[in-house]
């Protein structure tokens, strides 16, 4: 049943997300067509100032792709199961779980694939530009890294994707339950919602924080020499003991969220 | 099992107010059963339970002889008294999507009796009037193969014309061995295909009897009796 309902999901997101990839990756080629043009002959006032428009759109695209997927993520489940949608969606034979499963893992999807489409078009405006020899000759400092640094190096990056990966998954954690929280208390439920979620912000830093200072964890540093094995290894020690740290407060969210959609629902 | 529900001294309080008081009841299978009530009796609250869309206070509550939960959700197909499709999708999408997450499903019953009600399957919902909204929704949840069906207000926004054929519908559709719990406020109009009813005030119930029995008993239609029992 989770594929179902992620296929749902997808749907139901993809209709947004689609046509602001294909606009992005659109805008980038324009983009670049102009660049071209602009070089080919002495400019005059009409393309510059067309194409100034155009490179603004592409910026401002590229920076709704992270907002939209941003608030999606909590419109989506806001109206799917705590609007009139929930009537079907909790009545569908599905547990309560494999709802904020296909939720939570269709709106990391987009925010990988909204990382990917900005990246790719950043290239395509590259072409030609000699970056992609810049990139190749970076490859060589690349194999030199890993030739220097052996397996610590792909441990680091391994705990670096690792970190990132877990710090997203609470933050789209963090949302819902801020959702469900705000949706429990009678009236200014959105105001609710939103000073839960700063609440378990500062909540996250503090708690964060005493550790940090109380442990000593994050000192390891300083006692290793730069460029060394030893300090490749204390970083990615470090981003694992952060990734444990979000995935604790992302567990605590999830059953958090899980339980007051089992027990205190209460649609409209 | 003979009871497609069974309620032992249900309650549901809410923060000021107790919308279900000890409710005890059972819905036999095989029948159709008016719960009738005025506005704010309980009549959602108890639906929305027997849907798993709320926890009781206290009490019991069994659906199919299980509490409410995934197993239930199989076997009940519900109609709530607003809309609840996905308004990006057409009636096809929908149809695909009952038939996705509902194994008792039947397309070919849907797609017959959205043609005998003139809706375009290809339309989009959001294009609806509020009215063919509530037909689709309706033909969706009488297109299961259930063992209960719960209607909270199937006719309400629906034209006379069509409510003969919603009824007729609902009558020729589902089988013997299934029960059906219907709430409503168009007594005369669902009268003729209800089996009994149940009357709810404030929280309790008030009465329970077949359509039979009042009519020997008390020489009166279900509209009268109501009309008496909650005169203001």
């Amino acid at each position: 049943m989770l594929g179902r309902l992620m296929k749902y999901e997808i749907k139901a997101t993809g209709r947004i997300f689609l046509p602001l990839y294909g606009l992005i990756l659109a805008f980038a080629g324009l983009n670049r067509l102009f660049m071209y043009f602009n070089l080919q002959k002495k400019s005059d006032f009409l393309p510059n100032f067309v194409s100034g428009i155009s490179m603004l759109v592409y910026i401002l695209l590229v920076a709704a792709a992270f907002v939209i997927t941003l608030v999606v993520t909590v419109q989506r489940f806001r109206k799917n199961l705590l609007g009139d949608e929930g009537y079907l969606s909790f009545t569908l034979p599905v547990a309560v779980h494999s709802h904020i499963d296909s939720k939570m893992i269709v709106s990391l999807m987009w925010s990988v694939l909204s990382t990917v489409v900005a990246l790719l078009s950043v290239a395509i405006l590259a072409i030609g530009s000699g970056l992609y020899r810049e990139i190749a000759s970076g490859w060589d400092s690349v194999r030199d890294f890993f030739s220097q640094y052996g397996a610590s190096g792909w441990g680091c990056v391994v705990s670096i994707v690792v970190l990132l990966l877990a710090a997203q998954l609470s933050g789209i954690l963090s949302l819902y339950v801020s959702v469900v929280v705000g949706n429990l208390s009678g009236r200014h439920k959105r105001l609710a919602g939103f000073g839960t979620f700063l609440g378990i912000g500062v909540i996250a830093q503090v708690v964060f924080f005493s550790f940090a200072n109380t442990s000593g964890v994050f000192q390891s540093y300083h006692d290793v020499p730069l460029d060394s094995v030893a300090q490749m290894r204390a970083l990615s020690t470090d981003c694992l003991i952060l990734a444990v740290f979000c995935a604790a407060f992302g567990v605590a969210f999830y059953f958090l969220t899980d339980w007051m959609l089992s027990r205190k629902l209460n649609l409209e | 099992m003979a009871n497609a529900i069974e309620c032992f001294n249900l309650t549901k309080r809410f923060p000021g107010c107790v919308a279900l008081n000890e409710v005890s009841l059972a819905i036999p299978k095989g029948q159709i059963i008016g719960l009738l009530g005025p506005n704010g009796s309980g009549k959602t609250t108890l639906i929305k339970i027997v849907n798993g869309l709320l926890t009781p206070t206290a009490g019991e509550i069994l659906v199919e002889g299980k509490h409410p939960g995934v197993e239930t959700k199989k076997a009940v197909s519900y109609l709530p008294e607003r809309s609840y499709l996905n308004d990006w999708m057409s009636v096809n999408e929908m149809i695909n999507f009952f038939g996705d997450f509902y194994s008792d499903f039947n397309k070919a019953k849907a797609y017959d009796m959205l043609q005998r009600l003139n809706i375009n399957p290809k339309d989009r919902l959001k294009t609806m009037s509020k009215g063919t909204k509530e037909k689709v929704q309706l033909i969706l949840v009488m297109s299961r193969e259930a063992e209960l069906y719960v209607l909270d207000e199937p006719i309400g926004g629906v034209d006379p014309a069509a409510r003969d054929y919603i009824l007729d519908t609902i009558i020729s559709n589902y089988s013997e061995n299934a029960a059906m719990l219907i709430s409503t406020h168009l007594i005369t109009d669902v009268e003729k295909i209800l089996d009994g009813v149940v009357f709810i005030d404030r929280g309790s119930i008030v009465l329970s009897a077949t359509v039979d029995e009042i009519r020997e008993k008390e020489n009166k239609s279900v509209d009268a009796l109501f009309r008496e029992v909650f005169k203001c």
